[in-house]
C-alpha cells in the first residue's frame, strides 16, 4: 500500500487526475494544505472512484474552517494519524 | 512487503513538466542523472504536461536558455532505457508515441499505478 499526498485543491488544479491514475487499488489518498478543500461534500466527487480511502488533514481543516464540513466519506486524520499512515504505507508520494 | 515477484527498482522519476515554462522538467532530468550516475536503476514516467518534453525538434528559448533535449539525448548513456509515457497526456495532445524523439513505452493508467508500486523511491517533478 502506498500513500499519496495530494496538496491542491481539485478546483483549481488537476493535479488530483494525476494522483488518481498513479494509485493502486490498496492505495490511499491523504488531503493536506490547499488540497483539503477536496474533502468537502461539492468537491469530493473527484474523488469517487477511491471512496472509503481518502483522508484528510485535521489541522489543515481546521486552520480553513472546514472541519465538520467534510463529507461523510472522507476520514479525518490529524498529525499522528499523518505519521501512522506513512508508517503503514510501504511508500509515501506526493503529488503537488 | 509487497505484491510483486520482480525485484523493486531503485527509483522512479515523474516528470510532469513542460520544457522551458519552468526548471522542474530539467530538475527532475537532473536527479535521475545524478542517482544514474550513482548506480541505482532509475526509470522516467512523462506525466500530464511533461509529455512535452519528448517532442523533436526542440530548440532554445527566445532569450537563448537552454532546453532540456540534449538532456534526453544522454539518459542512454547513463543507462536510463525505461522511458514511460502517459498515454492520456500523449493522446490529450493530439501526439502519439512514435513521432516522439526518443523511444518511449506508452502505459496506461493501470500501468502508472505498477510503476509506482515496482520503485524504492518516487520523486515527482
Amino acid at each position: 500500500m502506498l500513500l499519496h499526498v495530494v496538496n491542491r485543491s481539485p478546483a483549481n488544479s488537476r493535479v488530483y487526475e494525476q494522483a488518481l491514475s498513479g494509485m493502486g487499488p490498496d492505495d490511499v489518498l491523504l488531503l493536506i494544505e490547499d488540497g483539503v478543500q477536496g474533502a468537502l461534500p461539492q468537491l469530493v466527487r473527484y474523488y469517487a472512484e477511491i471512496e472509503g480511502r481518502l483522508f484528510a488533514l485535521r489541522e489543515d481543516l481546521e486552520a480553513r474552517g472546514l472541519l465538520g464540513r467534510c463529507a461523510e466519506s472522507v476520514q479525518v486524520v490529524d498529525v499522528d494519524g499523518f505519521v501512522t499512515l506513512t508508517e503503514e504505507a510501504e511508500r509515501t508520494v506526493s503529488w503537488y | 512487503m509487497h505484491e510483486h515477484d520482480e525485484p523493486l527498482r531503485d527509483l522512479l522519476v515523474i516528470l510532469r513538466h513542460a520544457p522551458h515554462g519552468s526548471s522542474w522538467l530539467k530538475e527532475g532530468l537532473d536527479a535521475a542523472l545524478v542517482a544514474a550516475a550513482f548506480g541505482q536503476s532509475v526509470s522516467l514516467l512523462f506525466m500530464g504536461e511533461g509529455v512535452m518534453a519528448l517532442m523533436p525538434g526542440q530548440g532554445p528559448g527566445p532569450l537563448e536558455q537552454k532546453g532540456t533535449a540534449a538532456t534526453l539525448e544522454m539518459l542512454e548513456m547513463y543507462d536510463i532505457e525505461t522511458l514511460l509515457v502517459d498515454a492520456e497526456a500523449l493522446s490529450a495532445l493530439g501526439l502519439s508515441a512514435d513521432e516522439l524523439m526518443l523511444d518511449v513505452t506508452p502505459v496506461s493508467t493501470e500501468a502508472i499505478s505498477e510503476a509506482l508500486s515496482a520503485h524504492c523511491l518516487v520523486l515527482t517533478f
